[in-house]
């Protein structure tokens, strides 16, 4: 029998241990969800860095 | 993009802003059919398109695209409304606007070389600086080799690359592509839209470009924005916005799934209009 796994750390818990760089993307992503009503965000990653932020939006025009 | 008043001609916006470089207002463009019937190939369309953007239009056939392109070329005058540049109707072709057609209309009995002059000639630039002018364009679209050649010794792709060279030698603001890469092979294709991608980039914001297309893929890998035409008769239907930085890839997520959305409701289109 494995030993009970360890418990995961809550969003809060996993938020509060954020990097400063990690809170960077979050917070350009959570800008772009807040312009943006329809559309599609891509986060290019390059040896575990978000070098790259990506955006398209969609307006219905009728 | 639909929030300013319809009709509405101004130099300047209330906010002292400058106009757009490229405005359509409610435009309607009608054509009687052999039949007598009047055929309306656009549909009340209002755009505007600001300089330093590169906007594609796609849609079905026969939706109206090329008619748009025609008219901003002032190849075409609207049945009603307005088409504007720089916020003042346009009476006419000039040389301020240069257009790409599929077909690259060279001249067959001036060489390479000789069609880039004829097009410097006729904005007035001195015949003592065509040559380096000319020369440098072509290097531009690596056509040095082949400055001398006649449009006949040529390939589809050098053709075309001719074309795009005469056009941009001219230093227009606003260049208008009518399917400019339909008739070419994939890879001369590819290279085409480098290059336009390339001159766009390298003009800082200073060009403005609008292609007509049916390539669903060259669109989104070209475009800062797609407008996505209805079925004749044509209409606005949808646009996407995409903020990507440039060179694009075709294969890039961003890209590829732009293609797979705008592909999806442009099926939709064609199989109510009846299109191809």
């Amino acid at each position: 029998m494995a030993d009970d796994p360890v418990p995961k750390p809550s969003t809060q818990e996993r938020l509060a241990d954020l990097t400063d760089d990690e809170r960077l993307v979050l917070a350009k992503v959570a800008d772009i969800v807040q312009k943006i009503k329809y559309g599609t965000v891509v986060l290019v990653i390059q040896d575990g860095k978000v070098v790259q932020i990506e955006m398209a939006e969609k307006f219905r025009l009728r | 993009m639909a929030d300013r008043a319809e009709g509405a001609v101004a130099t300047m916006d209330e906010r002292g802003a400058p106009p757009p470089k490229l405005a359509l207002r409610d435009l309607v463009k009608t054509r009687r059919s052999t039949a007598g019937e009047t055929v309306t190939a656009v549909d009340h369309v209002t755009l505007d398109v600001f300089q330093g953007e590169f906007v594609c239009l796609l849609g079905p056939s026969g939706c109206g695209k090329t008619t748009i392109l025609n008219i901003l070329a002032g190849l075409d005058a609207p049945t009603s409304g307005q088409a504007l540049l720089d916020g003042r109707p346009i009476a006419g072709p000039g040389p301020d606007r240069a257009v790409l057609f599929q077909e690259p209309a060279l001249f067959p009995w001036l060489s390479v070389v000789g069609n880039v002059e004829f097009a410097l000639k006729h904005v007035g630039v001195p015949q003592d600086e065509r040559r380096d002018r000319a020369m440098g364009w072509l290097e531009n679209v690596h056509l040095t080799n082949f400055a001398n050649a006649q449009p006949h010794e040529l390939s589809a792709g050098m053709r075309q690359r001719t074309a795009l060279a005469r056009a941009l030698a001219c230093d227009p603001d606003v260049l208008l592509g009518d399917e400019p890469f339909g008739a070419l092979d994939a890879q001369a294709r590819e290279l085409l839209q480098n290059e336009v991608q390339r001159v766009w980039v390298e003009s800082e914001g200073r060009k403005t470009f609008v292609f007509v297309t049916h390539n669903v893929r060259e669109a989104a890998l070209l475009a800062d924005r797609v407008l996505v035409m209805t079925a004749a008769p044509g209409k606005l239907l949808e646009e996407q916005r995409i903020y990507a930085p440039r060179p694009r890839q075709l294969d890039d997520a961003l890209v590829s799934r732009v293609v797979s959305e705008i592909h999806e409701i442009l099926m939709l289109e064609v199989s109510k209009g009846g299109g191809s």
